[in-house]
């Protein structure tokens, strides 16, 4: 099942590959500057955006791809392919505007690729389906507190779940993955970014109207 | 649509105010801010829908631990192209055939191993030697009275605060910087791949560089403050939350989790030596005056128990702070040693009258 295989950790890590992994003052270079730059380097050979790109985005495509298969073998050989893949296409790779939207396009296309070619694993049932991308509605601060605000988060979080799930996709991309429309709209391979705009309107209709009729 | 018609559904639509509540960057915050000054009769709808944006999460989380992060990472750079790649899947399809490959491999191992019990048994020396290597546990601890500012091998920077201890290794792992902690810290973290993790108790605060005050009561009470940078705190039970600059997390006995903000000087002031009073109880003033100087405080006579003190001392001894703060209450004190005495001239019921 393993595209690409577990490894055993070298012996010695002075490859300066490896060690610039930590070496993350020249990491704070990218911070600001534009995706589009840090892809031109990715793209040039310079290691150091590659260790920016992994250091960013590797763990955010694990919990991405968790939406779509509970195995994290598969998730990591996932998140090894696309890295490896890129890698070996430096030179002629094209344009990113958004790293973060390009990354979990190809995540979640390699990941359903991934989950299909496993036929026979238990993992097998998980496909696109309407249980995929649960929505949790928590309060991390002791505001909400009273009786109706519990009673209204319960509401709300029933109403979220109620949603189709490329609603609630597009509903956690925006708000949790904090994506703009155009990202939202590369992600979820929509041609035109008001149809981004247009699920998300409707994902908000259906839930004032699951809410109101709830009371 | 300007923002000022903006209702609280609309903010919740909005990504580049989505963006500011949970990605903020120069561009944002120095937008947002801006615009609040310009329209504080919006405060009230926007704090609604930062609420509701904090609210909103994935359901089923889960993170890439750190062994899988690092595997990953050395797998990708091991696969160097695709020949490699195609090399690597014919190996494993060798296995699925079970072909006598699985035989002369095993032979190969087989002498690999004996290779290298051979080469262990002629220098059993050196081999030793590197896999013994360990790194020696530090352990620093302050008694009241007394603070102090440490460097990890990281470059990472540690102010202890007085009656507190710290422990870590004198080198740290590849994957992880780990620090245990008991009592009261700030932390200067020095920023890179490998998170730094402090341990308090059960409860284990995750940054990658940042700083931030940790300050664990002896009660079981912990209250975080972060003042730069963004950290992440896991308790025993699973609970997760993460904090944004100038916001603190207040846990009590009881396990109640309060976010609020606070003030830099109040809460961190202590490591650059200024003791800050603000509207403490009596009982506060006293434990905070004790552990600072290292000293007792015994009481004679009775203490109104609604008094409250403010006040700010820089680097000042002890007999210039009892003064401030008792004279100004009307009470003497007296210094012996390591002990002081507080003798109220007044009763009690007489202050109440006042």
């Amino acid at each position: 099942m393993t595209f690409a295989p577990k490894m055993q950790k070298p012996q010695h890590t002075e490859d300066p590959t490896i060690s610039s992994i930590k070496l993350s003052e020249s990491d704070k270079k990218y911070e600001n500057s534009a995706d589009r730059d840090i892809w031109k380097a990715f793209n040039k050979g310079n290691e150091t955006a590659f260790n920016y790109i992994y250091r960013v985005y590797a763990p955010a495509l694990f919990q991405y791809g968790w939406q779509f298969s509970k195995d994290k073998n598969i998730l990591q050989d996932c998140i090894q392919n696309i890295f490896i893949y890129l890698r070996s296409k430096r030179g002629d790779l094209t344009k990113v505007n958004s790293i973060r939207a390009y990354l979990f396009k190809i995540m979640q296309r390699e990941v359903l690729r991934m989950v299909k070619s496993e036929k026979q694993s238990i993992h097998s049932s998980w496909d696109y389906n309407e249980r995929i991308f649960p929505i949790e509605i928590c309060h991390e601060t002791k505001l909400i507190q009273q009786e109706y605000d519990i009673e209204m988060k319960r509401k709300i979080q029933y109403a979220m779940n109620q949603l189709t799930s490329r609603q609630r996709q597009a509903v956690l991309l925006l708000i949790e993955e904090g994506m703009n429309y155009k990202e939202i709209a590369e992600v979820m391979e929509f041609s035109d970014v008001r149809s981004a705009r247009k699920i998300i309107y409707r994902a908000l209709d259906t839930l004032k109207v699951l809410i109101r009729n709830k009371k | 649509m300007k923002y000022k018609d903006y209702n609280i559904e609309d903010f919740i639509m909005d990504d580049f105010f989505i963006q500011w509540v949970k990605y903020p960057n120069e561009n944002n915050r120095h937008f947002w801010q801006k615009w609040l000054e310009q329209h504080p009769e919006k405060r009230e709808i926007v704090m609604q829908a930062v609420t509701m944006i904090n609210s909103i999460h994935y359901q089923d989380k889960a993170e890439m631990d750190d062994g899988r992060y690092i595997e990953a990472f050395e797998n990708i750079l091991k696969a160097e192209n695709v020949k490699d790649l195609k090399k690597i899947n014919r190996e494993i399809e060798f296995k699925k055939f079970n072909f006598p490959w699985r035989g002369i491999a095993a032979s190969l191992l087989l002498c690999f191993c004996f290779g290298i019990i051979f080469k262990m048994a002629i220098q059993p020396h050196n081999t030793s030697e590197s896999n013994t290597y360990k790194p020696a546990i530090i352990k620093r601890s302050n008694p009241a009275g007394k603070k102090s500012v440490l460097t990890l091998s990281d470059g990472s920077k540690v102010y202890l605060n007085s009656a507190s201890e710290i422990s870590y290794f004198s080198e740290f792992d590849d994957s992880l910087r780990v620090v245990k902690l008991s009592g009261e810290a700030f932390f200067k973290v020095q920023k890179e791949a490998r998170p730094f993790v402090v341990e308090t108790g059960q409860t284990k605060i995750i940054v990658l560089g940042t700083s931030f005050n940790v300050n664990q009561g002896k009660n079981g009470a912990l209250s975080v403050a972060l003042v730069t940078g963004k950290v992440k705190i896991k308790d025993g039970i699973g609970q997760q939350m993460s904090l944004e600059p100038s916001e603190m997390i207040t846990r009590d006995n009881q396990g109640e989790i309060l976010k609020t903000t606070f003030d830099p000087l109040y809460i961190t002031g202590w490591k650059d030596k200024v003791l800050v009073f603000k509207r403490n109880s009596f009982l506060e003033v006293k434990e905070k005056v004790e552990n600072w100087f290292g000293i007792k405080i015994k009481i004679h006579g009775e203490i109104n128990p609604k008094m409250t003190y403010s006040g700010i001392y820089k680097d000042e001894n002890l007999e210039n702070v009892l003064s401030g703060i008792f004279l100004s209450s009307g009470l003497n004190y007296q210094i012996k040693d390591k002990n002081v005495i507080i003798t109220n001239p007044i009763k009690h019921e007489e202050t109440l009258k006042k």
